[in-house]
Formats: structure tokens, C-alpha cells, sequence
């Protein structure tokens, strides 16, 4: 990140006017541009992302509208770069109430909602710089909230592409609030070309009030540089299930992020990472137990090819006061190259006694006596790999609710995976 | 007509500490169409042979050569031999978490197999279907990962099933009736015997005489101290039912010691 403020406080201005964006948003982006300099740089563990370029990429440019046809879903949502998205809403959403807009209509639209949640809870803005640069220069996103007691029982599916060829930095919030006894599952599909190097800047949050059940599928396929933060914020007894599928080609700073604040709230956390090529995934993942009877669950599963770097760490914090409750994690790393880096960085930050907590974690091989196994009977030797890696990746596989979502990151595995082995193999 | 040839194989295997000779001398030679047992006390070297012959990396050649077709198989990698005709039913099969039975079948099947043609789905299903009748195996194994928390009777039960959609020229089937009871022992011989034909050819290693029974060698060859001590017919092997090892090497005046001695 740069040492200077990345726009001018007049430019910034006449962005937020340009869009007939609300008083408070302004002021969100002059605060959070003032800050910026002065707070600190969010830290995690193991992961130096000092010299990423992080801001790369003009700020503010104007945008045309695009329309895609999609297969009707109870929800579609297809947004190209920083171009207003295209959304579907089915009969069944629209009866419903389902709300789905555009980030810059629906501040204007629900602005009690904004003030409540956007950049408050789950990722407050004055957090560190990389929240300031994000709540300073938002310039794409979407905005869902699904009403109370309402159960829909086909996905929300989101598709996100970044365009680097328009030299514009992509900074894209969503901001998704489950209302109290809601029940909804979310496949999102991120994306991004490799033409330039323009950073990326990625704020999801996800606000679950009492009751809410929220299942949330992710195929991140970014090939430029980002930050990526998905952040959770959890009343009580709401429930919510991951299920990411990490499979992007560029420098990744994951920040994985989620407050079961809520007594009897709960959590299971699912990843599974492939790192290829020369790349860098930085993955955080944390969950903070604050209210009693809270159950928290990491699993992170991840394989590193060539000279990519994959650092897992999972958090799991138990502050005072949350009795009963739970945290558990296994973060697993398999390198399947003499020059791959990679940690699986197990943290139990506790801070009660009336708890349960416990890790693993692991750095390793491909096990040499399952490729023998495999190999005598006729596999060969990558074939084999990709087989037993296969298995290991599975655990985010079977959570994936929808079998077409499951193949697709099946095919996205399998890609990677024979690139990244025809890479290594010809390096070595 | 296919031929495995073994000839003067001597194998070292590299342990932390030693370097130690386990094969000293073998030599075998079978044609598809036959069958061939080997018997031998414990520790003499029956599960070094036939791990040599498939090709485990952790075992080292020092003299010898083994062969295929007339072609040595020295410096082949392991899934080369495979696809080139070999099978080994392991003694302890590895457990692979995620990978479906049905799965791996089919890999090693398309393995086998042009890119640009895999087995179909239906060919592959009917094929399984058959195969787990005869083998009296649930459909739900083959939906099952990889051996994994598979008890030891249906390890081997499973890798007889491998056997049977592999079709290989020549199945090495180490120790396949330890651990079973008379039952599973007979359906395993089962399996084995459906795959009897010219094209095909089995070596049998076994520590009792009892699973020959079931299926009946035309060769039985019997292993001490590292080598082929003595081969013969059927008969070879009740022989040693009634004298035991120590009988053998007493009649050889072979200087072994078993280690089932006390
Ligand atoms: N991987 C290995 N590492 C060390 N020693 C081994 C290994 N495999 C076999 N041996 C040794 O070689 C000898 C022969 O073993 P093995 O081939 O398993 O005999 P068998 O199958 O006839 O019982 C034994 O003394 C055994 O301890
Ligand atoms: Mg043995």
C-alpha cells in the first residue's frame, strides 16, 4: 500500500455526487479518507502483504450498464466490473419481498438499513486501512436483504466478474442482511480476468439477525492482486454454514471474519484452497465466540504446486463470558513440490474456562504409500495425485448444496491442478 | 501366450539402520493359462518378491532381472507395469479418504484405455454389477472410499474385485486368505477362478496349504531363507501340509532358520 492518500478529497466528492449517493455515504467516504493514513495495517499472522499492490488501479471512473441473461433462479445477480449489476428476481423472491439492488440504489432506498449495518458490525470502516480505503472508495456491490420468516428454497446466485482492462480499481461491497427466522442459500461465483494488474478490494458482509440460516457457497476464481474479506456477524441462534472453494491464480489477502455475538449462535466454516503457479494466498480465517452457548468451526484443506506460497491461519477466540461454548479447527496444508511454501497456523485465543476447544493441523506430503496404491493400478503418477488430492479437497465438496455449483468447482480443481502439475513438471 | 520370467533376483531392502538381503537367488518362471502357488514360513521373503516384481520404490534390486514378455521390467516405474499386464492383491492395502471405490475402478480402467475412449458409464456399471455378485459384495462398496474402514476381510474381498475389472495378465495375490474365515476364503477362490483362461496367469502366495483347496495350482513352489527351494505339483503342497517347513528344509539340508521356531 502506498504512503499517500490514493484520491483527493474534492474527487472523492464530486464520485459520490456523480452517483446521487446519499449525505451519509459521502460523509462515510471524507471520514474514512482522512483516517486512512493514520490507521493501522490489518495484520495476519505469517502473511507479509506489505508490498502487494494492494491500490493499484485509477479510483473513479465513469460506467455504462451491461445486461446478462441468466436462467431464471429465485435470484440472479450478474455484475460486470464496476458497471451497475444486472439483477433477476423470481415470482416466488418478489412475493416474498425479497430485496435485491444495486449498491448505489439501495443506499438511497434503505438508508436505515445503511446506517445500521453498512460498515458497522462486521467490518467497521475505522478497522484498519485496507476498511478506510474500502469505505472511501466503494465503487460497486450489491445490496440483499431477505425479510423475516422468509425461507426460500432455491439459491440466491451471485456472479461477480472484475474487468481489468478499464484500469479502474475494483472495490465491491456486498452487503447481505438476513432478517430474524430467514433461511436462504447463496452461491456466489467471483471472477476476474488477468490482463492488468488492478487491485481489487473486496468487502462481502454478511449480517444474520435471531434465528437467521444462511448457507453460503463461494468459487473465487481472482487472477489479479485483492483483498477479500467475507465478515459474518451473527444474533442469536442464527446459524451459518461456509463452504469456499479458493481456487484463484492471483495474490489473495483472505480475511475471513465471523462474530457469533448471539448466544446459541453457530458457525461451520469450510475451505479448501489450491495455490499455483508463483502465487500468494495469505487465508485468515477467525471466529470469535462472544455469546454463551456459541459453537464455532474451522476446516481449511489446501495444496500448493511449484513456488506458490498458502498460509492458513485459523483463528478461533473465546472471549470472557462465552460459557459453553465451542471452537474447533483443522487447518491441513499437502505441498506437492520441492519449492512450494506453505503453514497451516492453528491460533485458540481463550479466554474462559467453561469451554471446549481444539485444533489440528498439519504440513505434509502426498502420502507415498497411497501413491504407490494407486499407481499399481495403472494410474499414472499425476493422475494419481490428483486422485488423493481430490479426497482431501472433498470435505467442501459434499457441503456444496448444488450439484451444479459442485461440479464446477470439481472442474475448477481439476484445471488447476493439471496446470499447476504440468507447470511443476516442467520445471522440475 | 504370455510368460513372467524372475530370474536370479537378488533384493535389498534400505531400513534406517541395515541394508539387508532378503532375495537371494530367485528364480520363477510362469506362462498365462497357469497357475502358480508359492508357500514359505513367515519372513522368507514372499511379500519382497511379489512387492519387487510390481515395482515398490522402497525395494532395490542388486542382481537379477525380471521379465515380461521378454522384456525387462527393470527401471519401469510402478503404473508402467500395471498397464503393461501386472496386478499385485497387496497384503495391506493402502486407505485413500475421498476417493470413491467406483471412482478409482474406473481411473485404473480408462488408464488402461485410449484418452479419447473411457469406459462408458453403463458399460462400467453392468461390469461392477456382475463382479460384485460373484465376489457376494454390496453395491454399497463400491460407493464407498477407498478401503477406508474396511475390515480386513473386506480389504481383501476388494481387491479381488479390482482384480476382476482390471483383468490383468498376471495377478500376484499375496497372503489373499489371511484373516478370512472358510467362507470368504471360498468366495475369494470364487473370484479367482472366474478369471481363469489362457490369457491369464496368477501367482498365489499363501502361508497354509488351505486355500489351495479352492484353487488348484499347476505349480507350487516353495520359498526359505530367500529362494525357491523346491517346485513341484499340487501334491507339493499337502506334502508340506503334513511335514511342515522344517520337515522340507530338514530333507533339503537347508541351513534356515524359521522364525516361527521357537
Ligand atoms: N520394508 C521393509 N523394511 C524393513 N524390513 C523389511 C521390509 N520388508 C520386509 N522386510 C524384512 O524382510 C524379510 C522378509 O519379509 P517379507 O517379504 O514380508 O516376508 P514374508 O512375506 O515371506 O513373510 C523380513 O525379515 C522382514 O522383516
Ligand atoms: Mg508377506
Amino acid at each position: 500500500m502506498k504512503k499517500q492518500p490514493f484520491t483527493t478529497a474534492a474527487d472523492l466528492k464530486a464520485f459520490s455526487q456523480a452517483h446521487h449517493e446519499t449525505a451519509a455515504m459521502t460523509a462515510i467516504r471524507m471520514t474514512a479518507l482522512q483516517q486512512y493514513l493514520d490507521l493501522p495495517l490489518a495484520e495476519f499472522p505469517k502473511i507479509n502483504y506489505r508490498r502487494w499492490l494492494l491500490d493499484e488501479g485509477q479510483p473513479f471512473v465513469a460506467n455504462n450498464t451491461s445486461v446478462v441473461a441468466q436462467q431464471p433462479i429465485t435470484v440472479n445477480v450478474d455484475q460486470q466490473g464496476t458497471k451497475p449489476a444486472t439483477i433477476k428476481l423470481s415470482a416466488e423472491a418478489q412475493a416474498t419481498g425479497v430485496v435485491v439492488l444495486d449498491f448505489f440504489t439501495a443506499q438511497a432506498q434503505y438508508p436505515e438499513l445503511f446506517a445500521k449495518y453498512y460498515m458497522t458490525l462486521a467490518l467497521p470502516k475505522s478497522a484498519h486501512q485496507l476498511a478506510a480505503y474500502h469505505a472511501a472508495s466503494v465503487n460497486s456491490g450489491v445490496f440483499i436483504y431477505v425479510p423475516q420468516n422468509v425461507k426460500l428454497t432455491e439459491p440466491l446466485t451471485l456472479n461477480f466478474q472484475q474487468d481489468t482492462t478499464t484500469g479502474q480499481t475494483y472495490v465491491h461491497h456486498v452487503l447481505l442482511v438476513a432478517g430474524e427466522d430467514s433461511d436462504l442459500t447463496i452461491l456466489e461465483s467471483r471472477q476476474s480476468d488477468d490482463e492488468q494488474v488492478i487491485s481489487g478490494n473486496i468487502v462481502e458482509e454478511l449480517i444474520l439477525e435471531q434465528g437467521a440460516h444462511v448457507h453460503f457457497t463461494a468459487i473465487d476464481r481472482i487472477q489479479t492482486v485483492a483483498y477479500l474479506a467475507r465478515r459474518a456477524y451473527l444474533m442469536k441462534n442464527a446459524r451459518l454454514d461456509w463452504a469456499l472453494g479458493l481456487m484463484n491464480d492471483g495474490d489473495i489477502l483472505s480475511d475471513f471474519n465471523t462474530d457469533l455475538v448471539g448466544e446459541g449462535s453457530h458457525t461451520e466454516f469450510k475451505a479448501v484452497a489450491i495455490a499455483t503457479g508463483s502465487q500468494s494466498q495469505g487465508v485468515t480465517t477467525r471466529i470469535t465466540n462472544y455469546g454463551q452457548h456459541t459453537e464455532g468451526n474451522i476446516l481449511q484443506h489446501g495444496v500448493i504446486l511449484s513456488d506458490a506460497t498458502l498460509i492458513f491461519n485459523g483463528i478461533g477466540h473465546i472471549v470472557r463470558g462465552a460459557r459453553d461454548s465451542d471452537a474447533q479447527q483443522e487447518n491441513r496444508v499437502l505441498m506437492l513440490s520441492r519449492t512450494a511454501r506453505g503453514d497451516a497456523n492453528p491460533i485458540l485465543l481463550i479466554d474462559e474456562n467453561d469451554v471446549r476447544a481444539g485444533h489440528a493441523a498439519s504440513v505434509g506430503r502426498v502420502d507415498q504409500s497411497q501413491m504407490y496404491y494407486l499407481m499399481s493400478r495403472g494410474l499414472s503418477k499425476d493422475v494419481a495425485e490428483r486422485l488423493v488430492i481430490r479426497g482431501f479437497l472433498g470435505s467442501v465438496l459434499a457441503e456444496i448444496p448444488s450439484a451444479e455449483a459442485r461440479d464446477a468447482l470439481k472442474r475448477t480443481i481439476e484445471r488447476k491442478l493439471i496446470d499447476g502439475q504440468k507447470h511443476r513438471d516442467s520445471a522440475e | 501366450m504370455a510368460n513372467l520370467t524372475v530370474k536370479n533376483l537378488h533384493v535389498r531392502v534400505d531400513d534406517e539402520s541395515e541394508h539387508k538381503e532378503i532375495l537371494k537367488g530367485v528364480n520363477l518362471s510362469m506362462n498365462s493359462g497357469e497357475i502358480h502357488a508359492i508357500m514359505g514360513p513367515n519372513g522368507t521373503g514372499k511379500s519382497t518378491l511379489s512387492e519387487t516384481i510390481m515395482g515398490n520404490p522402497r525395494y532395490t534390486i542388486t542382481e537379477g532381472d525380471i521379465i515380461l514378455n521378454g522384456e525387462s521390467l527393470l527401471g519401469k516405474p510402478v503404473d508402467e507395469r500395471a498397464r503393461a499386464g501386472l496386478f499385485l492383491g497387496m497384503q495391506y492395502p493402502a486407505e485413500i479418504m475421498g476417493v470413491t471405490n467406483a471412482e478409482f475402478m474406473r481411473s485404473a480402467i480408462n488408464a488402461r484405455r485410449p484418452e479419447d475412449n473411457p469406459i462408458s458409464v453403463r458399460a462400467f456399471i453392468k461390469e461392477l454389477d456382475k463382479n460384485l455378485e460373484i465376489l457376494d459384495m454390496n453395491e454399497k462398496m463400491a460407493e464407498r472410499y477407498l478401503n477406508q474402514g474396511f475390515s480386513g476381510g473386506e480389504k481383501k474381498r476388494n481387491e479381488i474385485l479390482q482384480l476382476l475389472m482390471i483383468k490383468p495378465t498376471f495377478a500376484i495375490l499375496d497372503e489373499i486368505d489371511s484373516g478370512l474365515d472358510i467362507d470368504a476364503m471360498k468366495v475369494v477362490a470364487k473370484g479367482v477362478n472366474s478369471m481363469r483362461s489362457d490369457d491369464f496367469g496368477a501367482l498365489i502366495i499363501t502361508h497354509y496349504e488351505r486355500l489351495l483347496d479352492y484353487i488348484t495350482p499347476d505349480v507350487v513352489h516353495v520359498m526359505m531363507g530367500g529362494k525357491v527351494v523346491k517346485s513341484g505339483n499340487a501334491s507339493l503342497a499337502t506334502k508340506l501340509e503334513d511335514e511342515g517347513y522344517a520337515g522340507l528344509r530338514d530333507e533339503l539340508g537347508l541351513d534356515v532358520k524359521l522364525t516361527d521356531e521357537e
